[in-house]
């Protein structure tokens, strides 16, 4: 009986059926829309903050008495086990020289380094690695170095001895000399602009450090601390260490990174980090609530049309209560017809929002995404709480009604 | 006549300051057949809202049918309702996109469980057998009525409301409605209350009380032969 109500009261008052079922379709197709992108969008952003630098540091430990790591362990790095969120790493290996160019001579930092290297790891795809990658936001005026004896050097030091793209520049480490043929100018807006940057391996040479370095500065996509990520692992159980360990914090990336690579003390670079996380929460906090505000604007409109559909109504309602329904029933009854609408409501606005994320991720990052499947129940979820949500004032009116007032005369 | 079904002692009602219903003692015996009769105002739509649990008293004590009303809450009234009480009401309030068997199973299922079978046997009962999947604006005022009375009798209640039900019909239509409620009557063993300002449709009952400004002013005890019987 109940389904014999609720169809022929659909198909009675299609108009007004039609306005709660957009209203609920609309809902949840944005929430759908918001739902299925934010993750792309965090993922996305992440990528993008990638371009501030680099946000672990690996040093020699202390144990190692302030000594340098092994540049034959860096291949490494891309064996472990958060590999596919380290989008980049460039080792340095610095030292004091004497640089002399057209009669000029200045005491400076000589910075030896992997511009883009191709790296091969056995079992993993080739990659490059190196300062390109990780520092996208150095403004060469000039090229990168490709050779040997080739470098570029920071803006100001290259000021201090009146070098360009095209100059040679001697350095002079305790007798020993190498000539460098400058093939750019740097500016990075940093300490960098004292420094000259030339192939590691021509640097090692120099220093007479073969095959070793003084940091490693690793970029990786991590996810924004929380109360648990900022927990000191040594105070962690098994579970919550494994937990940990399993969650792309900064610092487990960090640890994970300091295992292989010995000898080593892994740092996340706290400034980067935070600022990452920050913004990451800020943009899931935005997500979330112009999703709760779209479900919010569609309760109301579910509220309003069933407001005036209960006007309509209430001769009716007055009716059934005077043949003897009580709350439950009239209850079971109006809220038995928003529900199946929200549940067709849910399926178009689920179909809908689908189509609405993959529009914006195409147009926004020019990628396509797959909804996951999650997004299915969750839309039809976000249909019923804007129905629910929307007829809780209906139904208290249509539980006020008194029959004897609406059916005198 | 056995035990009062009704029974009000100095029951009132009022509006605001208007008083619909003036102190009010009265006895309705099982089975017995009550007209009650006045003018517009006079409060006999009162009395029957009263009555059927569709109102609540300002003060005074109303037991029907051995349930004292002003003690039920919401919930209990709709259950007094759906139980004991059938109404039909002068302008049928049928829900218009229901056929007419539906419109009596909706009453089954408020009351406990729709059966489709019972509900068409009721409608064959009051002549509409042929008319099952008609909508309310597909018949006319006295098959809407008859509607009303199969819907009203479906649960077999104790007690049959009547406000002025036929108030819109011709005369021919009103001998039916009026002879088919006392063969239902008769069947059925129920108690009848009927609101009405038609002498001739009060004659149908045993008794009748006149109201006129919410005071009971008269009392008649009829009976015509062949009519009321």
């Amino acid at each position: 009986m109940l389904f014999r109500i609720l169809k022929n009261s659909f198909l009675k008052r299609p108009k007004a059926v039609f306005l709660v079922f957009l209203s609920i379709a609309m809902g949840a197709a944005v929430a759908t829309a918001f739902l299925g992108i934010a993750g792309e969008v965090s993922h996305k952003m992440a990528l993008e903050l990638r371009s501030y630098g680099a946000n672990i540091l690996l040093e020699p430990s202390a144990a190692q008495g302030g000594g340098f790591l092994r540049e034959e362990d860096l291949p490494k790095i891309k064996t472990v086990f958060w590999k596919y969120n380290i989008t980049g790493f460039t080792p340095y290996l610095f030292g004091i020289a004497e640089f002399s160019a057209g009669g000029r001579k200045e005491r400076g930092v000589v910075s030896g380094t992997w511009f883009a290297k191709q790296l091969e790891v056995p079992g993993e795809d080739i990659s490059t690695q190196g300062i390109k990658g990780i520092a996208p936001w150095w403004e060469v005026k000039g090229r990168w170095p490709e050779d040997a004896d080739e470098a570029i050097v920071g803006a100001a030091l290259a000021k201090r001895l009146n070098v360009v793209p095209g100059s040679d520049v001697k350095s002079a480490v305790r007798g020993r000399i190498q000539q460098f043929r400058i093939v750019g100018v740097v500016t990075t807006g940093g300490y960098e602009e004292e420094q000259l940057f030339a192939p590691l391996v021509t640097v090692q040479s120099l220093l007479q450090r073969q095959g070793k370095v003084s940091r490693v500065l690793v970029s990786a996509l991590t996810v924004p601390m929380d109360d648990f990520g900022k927990k000191d692992p040594a105070t962690m159980t098994r579970d919550e260490y494994e937990k940990w360990y399993c969650t792309a914090y900064v610092t487990s990336v960090a640890k994970n990174v300091e295992e292989v690579m010995g000898g080593s003390r892994a740092k996340p670079i706290w400034q980067i980090a935070s600022a990452e996380g920050a913004l990451l929460k800020k943009l899931n906090s935005v997500m979330l609530l112009l999703t709760v505000l779209a479900l919010g604007a569609s309760a109301t409109a579910v509220s309003t049309s069933l407001m005036a559909s209960m006007a309509e109504r209430s001769p009716e309602i007055a009716l059934m209560k005077a043949v003897g329904a009580d709350r439950y029933q009239i209850g079971t009854i109006f809220i038995g017809e928003t529900l199946f609408i929200s549940l067709a409501g849910g399926v178009i606005g689920f179909l809908i929002g689908d189509q609405l994320s993959e529009l914006i991720s195409r147009t926004v990052f020019n990628s396509t995404i797959a909804s996951p499947l999650w997004l299915f129940p969750t839309a039809i979820i976000s249909a019923f709480i804007v129905a629910i949500a929307g007829s809780v004032a209906p139904l208290r009116r249509a539980l006020l009604i008194e029959p004897v007032r609406v059916l005198k005369g | 006549m056995s035990s009062a079904i009704i029974e009000t002692n100095g029951l009132t009602r009022s509006y605001g300051d208007i008083c619909a219903l003036k102190p009010l003692d009265l006895l309705v015996p099982e089975g017995e057949w009550l007209s009650v009769m006045g003018h517009s105002g006079s409060g006999k739509s009162t009395l029957m809202n009263l009555v059927g649990g569709l109102d609540r008293p300002t003060s005074g004590t109303l037991r029907v049918g051995g349930e004292e009303l002003l003690a039920l809450n919401e919930d209990g009234l709709a259950r007094f309702r759906r139980e004991f009480v059938g109404i039909i009401f002068q302008q049928h309030h049928l829900v218009p996109y229901l056929t007419a068997v539906e419109n009596v199973m909706m009453a089954q299922y408020f009351h406990s469980v729709p059966d489709e079978a019972e509900a068409r046997h009721a409608l064959e009962r009051v002549g509409l057998g042929h008319r099952l999947k008609n909508r309310p604006g597909e018949l006319s005022g006295g098959e809407q009525q008859r509607v009303c009375i199969a819907r009203a009798i479906i649960n077999s209640p104790k007690l049959l409301l009547g406000d002025e039900p036929t108030g819109n019909l011709d005369n021919k239509s009103t001998v039916m409605v009026m002879e088919l409620l006392k063969e239902l009557r008769a069947e059925e063993r129920f108690t009848v209350i009927m609101v009405t300002h038609n002498q001739e449709v009060a004659a149908w009952g045993d008794r009748t009380i006149h109201l006129d400004d919410g005071v009971l002013v008269r009392e008649d005890r009829l009976k015509v032969e062949g009519k009321a019987g």
